[in-house]
């Protein structure tokens, strides 16, 4: 594709999808064959405009991180598997969403995994419940418990007694400890 | 080390000051000296630049500081633990630039480099300061809202702090700097009242994102000769950056600064991992569009700033804690702009209240 055409194309998406200006420029301000492959990827996987956006801000943090290219990144097998997945289109764009986010934060990502791995392990009862803080922003763990009586209170203390070393675990790992 | 200014404007009553006569004297024929009313308007961004802060970076400004000089520390909150430093604002921005900088965002308003000719009526607040406490010790240093030492070869102005801070018993001085600019502390007694702090970062960070600074071994050179000159000596490992292999090379760096200064040598070092509000995020983005440590595993934490997700942060605090801690001698340490529960994560101890560096500093 020529690049005055792809550049129409684009205009043409970011006019039915009333992408904002600050984003279309940066989409047409890409080397042409990023510009062209994510333009491909919108019209394939049908992307809504936050999806555009999101995709715009997440590929040019990722290609500024590693000092390469937004066509490069979009053409790596792990996207290509996405893009080719068995599911809807929707469901692929939303995929697709994710996948950047975790190659954004891959190490956020990986932590919260593992972190969300260690709170299921514990099992605990239903009516306690273990959130770690919005992104790992801070060192806060919060515990909450929901009784309903004083036995059911007393049942969540002993639970979470038998627990306190792996959930002091869970804690040492929001603080950076391995 | 010399850094390009466009022109220098000199505010109506300043002229014949000291610090004007020096700079002058120092730009010779090679910048512009425009002589004006009020500097005020100058002070301002340019309109008509394409990147207002930075030109505003090569326009120097000297005029009389209308404000007083002696503040607390801008970064003081009481959400964070506070180290009690106290700050002499004798200039205003900086000729370095480093993509991560507050200033970008703080002085957005009010970009000119600025330097005070009044500057030597900094010395009678400081005055009033030790009458109001003459039992306390106050570490107070100049290089919060401006590289201390960027311009001294221009300025001179350490020569006049040196003497005026050594013949007073309750003050340290800090200079904090990126450069390697001492030559006139060579030529001056500091009498152990005065401390140099260089700000320290991994070469990748510096080939990254300090632009103008000097290279981190030359940072490191020139304190071992301040050192060896009768100052005192303390380090900033501020912003911390998590780019990948960070550890690694923090580390290395502790390695050779520990492999030229004596850790017994060192008064104390402090921490503090990349923050930056989303209106700094988005300046220094749009500045330094291509720079990878502006693109980190930041999140935005409960106090407003996009920071390195807190296991990451605290895992290299702490791997930069440990390595000090193993080094033969107890280096006094704090965190800049954490709250008292990392502080106690990171040292296994609570805080210590404000001020009790500047204390530690009366005592060694």
């Amino acid at each position: 594709m020529k690049s005055a055409e792809v550049e129409t194309r684009i205009r043409q998406v970011a006019g039915q999808r009333r992408l904002p200006e600050t984003h279309l420029e940066r989409w047409l301000a890409l080397d042409q064959p990023s510009r062209a492959r994510l333009l491909e990827i919108t019209e394939t996987l049908k992307l809504r405009t936050g999806q555009i956006v999101t995709a715009i801000d997440t590929l040019h943090e990722i290609a500024v991180r590693e000092q390469t290219t937004i066509a490069e990144i979009l053409d790596r097998p792990d996207i290509r598997r996405t893009l080719k997945s068995a599911g809807s289109t929707p469901a692929r764009a939303r995929a697709l969403i994710d996948q950047l986010r975790t190659m954004r934060f891959p190490l956020l990502r990986a932590m919260q995994s593992r972190l969300a791995a260690e709170i299921a392990a514990l099992k605990l009862p239903r009516g306690i419940e273990v959130v770690l803080p919005h992104e790992l922003g801070s060192d806060e763990l919060t515990v909450s418990i929901a009784a309903h009586s004083g036995a059911d209170f007393e049942r969540m203390l002993a639970a979470l007694e038998s627990k306190k070393t792996a959930l002091m675990r869970v804690i040492e790992l929001l603080g950076g400890k391995q | 080390m010399n850094f390009e200014i466009d022109s220098i404007f000199v505010e109506r009553g300043c002229a014949d000051t000291p610090l004007a006569t020096r700079v002058i004297r120092a730009a010779a024929t090679r910048v512009p000296i425009v002589h004006i009313d009020d500097a005020r308007e100058l002070a301002k961004p340019d309109p008509n630049a394409r990147d207002p802060f930075g030109a505003g970076k090569r326009r120097m400004i000297i005029a009389r500081r209308k404000t007083p000089f002696l503040m607390a520390c801008p970064a003081g909150s009481s959400r964070f633990a506070c180290c009690g430093y106290l700050v002499l604002t004798l200039a205003s921005n900086c000729p370095m630039d480093c993509s991560y900088c507050f200033l970008q965002e703080y002085l957005a308003d009010n970009p000119a480099f600025q330097v005070y000719a009044n500057f030597t009526d900094s010395f009678d607040e400081l005055d009033r300061l030790i009458r109001s406490a003459p039992d306390k010790h106050f570490r107070v240093g100049t290089g919060e809202l401006a590289d201390s030492l960027a311009f001294d070869s221009m300025t001179g102005m350490s020569r006049d702090l040196i003497e005026f801070f050594s013949t007073r018993e309750n003050l340290t001085l800090e200079f904090k700097t990126k450069t390697d600019e001492i030559e006139n502390l060579l030529a001056t007694d500091p009498r152990g009242r005065v401390l140099v702090s260089w700000s320290l970062s991994t070469d990748a960070v510096f080939r990254s994102s300090e632009h103008r600074t000097a290279p981190p071994s030359a940072r490191i050179k020139a304190a071992r000769v301040v050192l060896d000159a009768g100052y005192r000596v303390a380090f900033h490992f501020d912003p911390l950056i998590a780019y990948e292999n960070a550890q690694r090379d923090y580390v290395e760096l502790i390695d050779e600064l520990l492999d030229t200064i004596s850790p017994k040598n060192i008064s104390f070092i402090s921490m503090g991992g990349l923050r930056m509000t989303p209106g700094l995020r988005t300046v220094a983005r749009r500045r330094f569009a291509n720079d990878p440590m502006l693109c980190g595993e930041e999140v935005m934490a409960p106090d407003g700033r996009y920071r390195t997700f807190t296991p990451l942060r605290l895992k290299l605090f702490s791997t930069l804690a440990e390595r000090f801690r193993n080094c033969g001698a107890e280096i006094p340490a704090y965190l800049c702009m954490e709250p008292a529960a990392i502080h106690e994560r990171v040292f296994g101890t609570v805080p210590p209240r404000p001020a009790t560096i500047g204390e530690r500093l009366a005592s060694s």
